[in-house]
């Protein structure tokens, strides 16, 4: 089976659900199944592994196989958006099918993305990711202020893009060639432009310290749309293309440490903007960032087999939490968190939350709590400062958890009214919630050599002090936010102005963006376009003027030579006519001498014609020309 | 074979227009449009015929050549090469849609068709000629049947824009026309022909007459591409011309200028190329960057459009000044930024002129280019919305698209070659991808405003030959191998790549 088996399956399906728009029943049934045999595909693929090349020139082509942790991908993917698309299906959002036929494209793009084996191949899928994520984001597109929000988000990662560009640019003038292969052996300083463009596109795609916000942005789009982008797919791109070719970049001093720090200010940060933002989708998003910071300080810590774990498991449960934020959303009407507390209300979503949050707070024995002790061992083993600095990122993450859970779907009164979960919607949180808690197999022994070998990289062994450390970390996270709400605390908003206002809106980024981006370059484009019209065009205007005047000159010049060819032509003539009438033998030297003189003349009037200077032919044929051009406007 | 593609349009147009007014297909423009496309596909046709004989060799080929003023060493000379081909096949690519394409005739329509039947002929000429004076005269012929179509069938100031065009572009052939002259001079023994120009190299020796032919060139190709600053002819050109004359203005017409820079330029001057190419390729990021942060302002539907040009004809010199440079051990990376500044113009050809049909069915339903007007097309007009989207989409780069193709392949070759310029080029990329998603955000998305409740989608005959323009883009950007091997058979030997 070829490695673009299942993009193509991906494809086919997104393009018989466009078909699908008349026949709305038929719309979840065919998503769903298609999805699943996508995966079915997947793991085919990844399981044979086979590889392509397709030549497109001498030394310009794509390189295709299903290797290393792309083919945990290969599978996660589809497998994450099963279940997605059976929720969107349920919901029963407007224009079903474009929205679930874009969802099908959209991991068309993921998996030619993972399965990419060069620079060319990866970039392609990278941006085509990009653009449908647009498509998806802007889905609701009546409403501007979503088109806008799309337009943001593919703006971010496209300026991350550059990253890819200037890396494939780089790979090539080392080596000759964009497979990945050559990332290792590619010389100073192509390999530091190659690592420089690899986490400048990882960062942006992941949601990274200073790119993160663009992923609020992204919550315009509709929840199924959230969950999709914000677990396997979109934002899993930045994460897996590190642990696909960090270890080849490891020998550029910077790169790992540079990859640590960006990592360990997006944990920290997104973090904080999750654990007081009012609105419940955006917790979560924060929350995605967060975590790929944790999947960023892994990898930098040298565990790519760790940040692997995480992403996985953070796959399954970010799905499942995002869904359950959907209902909410869907039964209460709005998107603040704490007028939620459906805890009695919708017992069932409440269940499948609460398997979510203690997922992502790392509770054991769930698979999530597994890879985020490998994270944290990793750092450790990197360095006791990191370690402490893991710890309280684990920390927050327990706290933000804790405080997700109690206010969404904490025990709050009996709501009347509300609107009901759809049975496709619930099917989907069972099947989130099953496989978060099936992930604990990841505690038993041999799950570690699995890992390893799916990622390519090394696990830490962790020790007990490690464990019991994280442990306490998330009892005190836990306590946090039990004493808070215990006070009515936990669910207050900020008040306007004030700093927790700027951490909520990520701690001022987006206000930065605006400022030292957004409007430089927006005033520089109409300071130029003005320019433009008035300057630059001026000069032309200018020469214009100035040839006119020249022609007006040259004109009056062309009239007296052709003046003074008339009077002598005249006066010769005369001065001939005379000479014969005067005199006889006068009559012939008469005539020859004003023919002479007649020649002379004409002669020198032809010569000042010819002047050989270009400007004057030039006049004069502009002249000719703007008299057709006459002619032709008044004979219209 | 080439010779008739040529000149089948030409006669054709002389023949529409010395037809009997009053009788026949005079009298029925619907007739007079399908007589015309099925003239305008004449050469497309022959040309892919041509494509299928054409065997990936280095030098020129099918080469038909009758001797003109044999004192003088002109003589009718049409080949191709992996150059000129592609170009040439996506001419009367454009011609056959541009043709056929719905527009307001303003009761002109033999005047109308039989002009860009001329210019067609004209234009796949000046592709195929390998003589220098056969070259000028195209190109300046050219120049006078788009001034025409402008003043004649344009809207708004016509005349003004029409004329500015002429008159700029026309300040371009001068000095073109005398660089010719310096080549025919240098030649021993004089002579036009472009082969034997090549192979001889006459100015290889430098000073100050090559420098002056090099200006010469320089500064007629700059202009007609255009390079900023000499661009500010295009926008009012664009703006005021019929959609299918600005269609061939920006697909095949400013190619006249790029083309020119490989075709004659660089391949009579390299030398002084290499040595000016780091300067070229600091223009060239500057039209690139300049382009897109004008284009970004722009209010006005066909002035953005217009503005892109500019940038990717940036794209373009870039790769030239890349390719052409003076870089040891980086053939590979030259080779591929000739190719991706090849498929640059073709793609721009088929994109950019589908833009410019589109804005021309905009206009003609809605009577503005005014983006602020518009708004949530797509609800009214899938058709019209799709395909625009599409094209937007090639235009800004996106993979598995034409553009993209292109644009990675220049980016790839420059950053071998001038890593730092290459750099500032990509922000670029970035500018065009807000202002097309911007320009897709106003005029299609968003609420729609009431007085566009009866906005008719485009009609069939507008959005096949749209479909046409798309489907090619499509094809270019997911299997382009086709494409670039014709083009490669050109480049690779012309970087001298081992």
């Amino acid at each position: 089976m070829t490695v673009l088996a299942p993009s193509f399956a991906a494809l086919l399906l997104a393009a018989t659900l466009s078909r699908l728009g008349g026949r709305p029943r038929l719309l979840g049934p065919v998503a769903v199944a298609g999805m699943a045999g996508v995966a079915l595909v997947g793991l085919a693929v990844a399981l044979t592994g086979p590889g392509i090349e397709i030549a497109w020139g001498p030394a310009f082509g794509l390189t295709l196989g299903a290797q290393g942790f792309g083919r945990v991908m290969l599978v996660l993917v589809p497998a994450i958006a099963t279940p997605v698309v059976a929720y969107a299906a349920g919901s029963g959002e407007d224009g079903l099918a474009r929205l679930l036929s874009f969802m099908a494209a959209f991991v068309a793009a993921m998996l030619l993305l993972v399965t990419a084996g060069d620079f060319i191949s990866l970039l392609i899928g990278w941006e085509l990711v990009g653009a449908t994520s647009w498509a998806l984001i802007g889905h609701g597109w009546r409403d501007r202020s979503n088109v806008d929000a799309a337009t943001q988000a593919f703006l971010t990662t496209r300026l991350g893009d550059l990253g890819l560009y200037a890396a494939a640019g780089a790979v090539f003038a080392a080596t000759g060639s964009f497979a990945f292969d050559g990332v290792g052996v590619a010389a100073s300083p192509w390999r530091e432009i190659v690592a420089a463009g690899v986490l400048l596109a990882a960062a942006a795609k992941s949601a990274q310290v200073p790119f993160s916000p663009w992923l609020f942005a992204a919550m315009s789009g509709p929840t199924p749309v959230s969950a999709l982008l914000h677990s396997a797919t979109l934002v899993s791109a930045g994460a897996y293309l590190l642990i696909r070719l960090a270890p080849s970049l490891a020998a550029v001093p910077w790169f790992l440490p540079a990859i640590t720090a960006v990592g360990l200010a997006t944990a920290l940060s997104g973090g904080a903007v999750a654990a007081l933002h009012p609105h419940g989708k955006r917790v979560l998003a924060a929350s995605t960032s967060a975590q790929y910071g944790l999947m960023f300080l892994a990898v930098g810590a040298g565990s790519t087999a760790a940040a692997g774990a995480q992403l996985v498991t953070h796959a399954v449960f970010k799905a499942l939490l995002f869904l359950t934020a959907g209902i909410a959303i869907h039964a209460t009407g709005t998107p603040e968190i704490r007028r939620w507390r459906l805890g009695r209300s919708l017992p069932a979503p409440a269940a499948a939350a609460a398997i979510g949050a203690l997922a992502l707070a790392g509770v054991p024995p769930l698979g999530a709590a597994w890879s985020k002790e490998a994270v944290v061992s990793a750092a450790v083993a990197a360095g006791p400062a990191l370690g402490a600095l893991a710890l309280a990122a684990s920390l927050l993450t327990a706290a933000y958890a804790g405080r997700f859970l109690v206010l969404a779907y904490g025990p709050g009164d009996l709501a009347r009214g509300l609107r009901r979960p759809e049975p496709a919607e619930l099917a989907a949180l069972g099947a989130l919630a099953a496989a978060t808690i099936a992930l604990a197999v990841l505690w038993l022994p041999p799950a570690r050599a699995v890992v390893e070998a799916a990622t390519g990289g090394t696990l830490e062994g962790g020790s007990v002090w490690e464990t019991a450390a994280a442990l306490a970390a998330l009892a005190a996270g836990w306590a946090v936010v039990l004493v808070l709400d215990r006070r009515g605390w936990l669910g207050s908003g900020a008040a306007p102005g004030s700093r927790r206002v700027l951490v909520e809106d990520w701690l001022g980024l987006p206000h930065l963006a605006t400022r030292l981006v957004v409007r430089p370059v927006s005033g520089l484009s109409l300071a130029l376009a003005r320019a433009d019209d008035r300057v630059v065009d001026a000069g032309v205007r200018a020469a214009a003027r100035v040839g006119r005047a020249v022609s007006v000159i040259a004109a009056r010049q062309v009239d007296l030579s052709i003046d003074r060819v008339v009077m002598s032509t005249a006066g010769a003539a005369l001065a001939a006519a005379r000479g014969s009438w005067r005199a006889d033998d006068a009559v012939v030297d008469g005539s020859v001498e004003g023919a002479g003189r007649l020649v002379g003349v004409a002669g020198h009037q032809s010569r000042r014609l010819q002047t050989g200077l270009t400007h004057h032919y030039y006049v004069i044929g502009a002249l000719g020309v703007a008299a057709i051009a006459a002619v032709l406007a008044v004979a219209r | 074979m080439l010779t008739a593609a040529i000149f089948v349009p030409i006669l054709a147009a002389l023949a529409i227009a010395l037809l009997p007014r009053h009788r026949g297909l005079g009298a029925s423009p619907r007739g007079l449009t399908v007589v015309a496309t099925a003239v305008a596909a004449v050469p497309l046709v022959l040309l892919a015929v041509a494509w299928l004989r054409f065997d990936g060799a280095p030098g020129f080929q099918q080469v038909e050549a009758v001797p003109w003023i044999p004192t003088l060493g002109i003589a009718y000379r049409v080949g191709l090469d992996g150059l000129s081909l592609p170009l040439a096949a996506m001419t009367g690519l454009v011609f056959t849609v541009a043709v056929a394409y719905p527009v307001d005739l303003r009761g002109r329509p033999v005047a109308y068709f039989a002009l860009m039947l001329f210019l067609e002929g004209v234009s796949v000429g000046l592709f195929l000629a390998l003589d220098l004076f056969l070259f000028f005269v195209f190109w300046d012929v050219s120049l006078v049947a788009m001034y025409f179509l402008i003043g004649a069938w344009g809207h708004g100031d016509a005349q003004r824009s029409a004329l500015k065009f002429f008159l700029y572009t026309f300040a371009g052939s001068l000095p073109l026309l005398l660089a010719i002259l310096g080549v025919y001079l240098a030649a021993e023994p004089h002579t036009f022909d472009m082969a034997e120009i090549i192979r001889q190299q006459p100015l290889a020796g430098g000073g100050i007459y090559a420098a002056l032919v090099f200006a010469g060139f320089f500064i007629g190709f700059a202009i007609k591409t255009p390079i900023a600053p000499f661009h500010t002819w295009l926008p009012p050109a664009h703006v005021d011309a019929p959609g299918p004359a600005s269609a061939i203005l920006a697909g095949v017409l400013l190619k006249m200028g790029t083309y020119g820079f490989v075709r004659i330029l660089m391949s009579v001057l390299p030398d002084l190329w290499a040595q000016l190419a780091p300067a070229l390729a600091v223009l060239a990021v500057i039209s690139i960057v300049y382009g897109a942060l004008v284009a970004l302002a722009q209010t006005n539907l066909k002035r953005l459009i217009a503005y892109t040009s500019v940038n990717h004809m940036g794209y373009v010199i870039l790769g030239l000044a890349v390719a052409g440079a003076a870089a040891p051990g980086q053939e590979a990376a030259r080779a591929l930024a000739l190719t991706g500044a090849t498929v640059e113009m073709v793609a721009h050809g088929l994109i950019t002129g589908g833009l410019f049909l589109v804005s021309g069915s905009v206009l003609a339903r809605g009577g503005t280019y005014d983006l602020e007007t518009y708004g949530g097309l797509l609800g009214r007009a899938r058709s019209l919305t799709w395909l625009t989207a599409l094209l937007a989409f090639a235009s800004l780069g996106l993979p598995g698209l034409a553009g993209f193709v292109a644009e990675v392949q220049i980016f790839v070759g420059a950053l071998a070659v001038y890593p730092a310029l290459a750099i500032v080029a990509l922000l670029g990329i970035v500018v065009t991808a807000g202002l097309f998603l911007r320009m897709l955000g106003r005029v299609f998305l968003g609420a729609l405003p009431d007085r566009w409740r009866e906005f008719p989608d485009l009609g069939r005959r507008e959005a096949g030959l749209l479909g046409v323009l798309a489907g090619l883009v499509l094809l270019i950007g997911v299997v382009p191998g086709w494409l670039l091997g014709t083009i490669d058979a050109f480049a690779g030997p012309f970087v001298g790549r081992p």
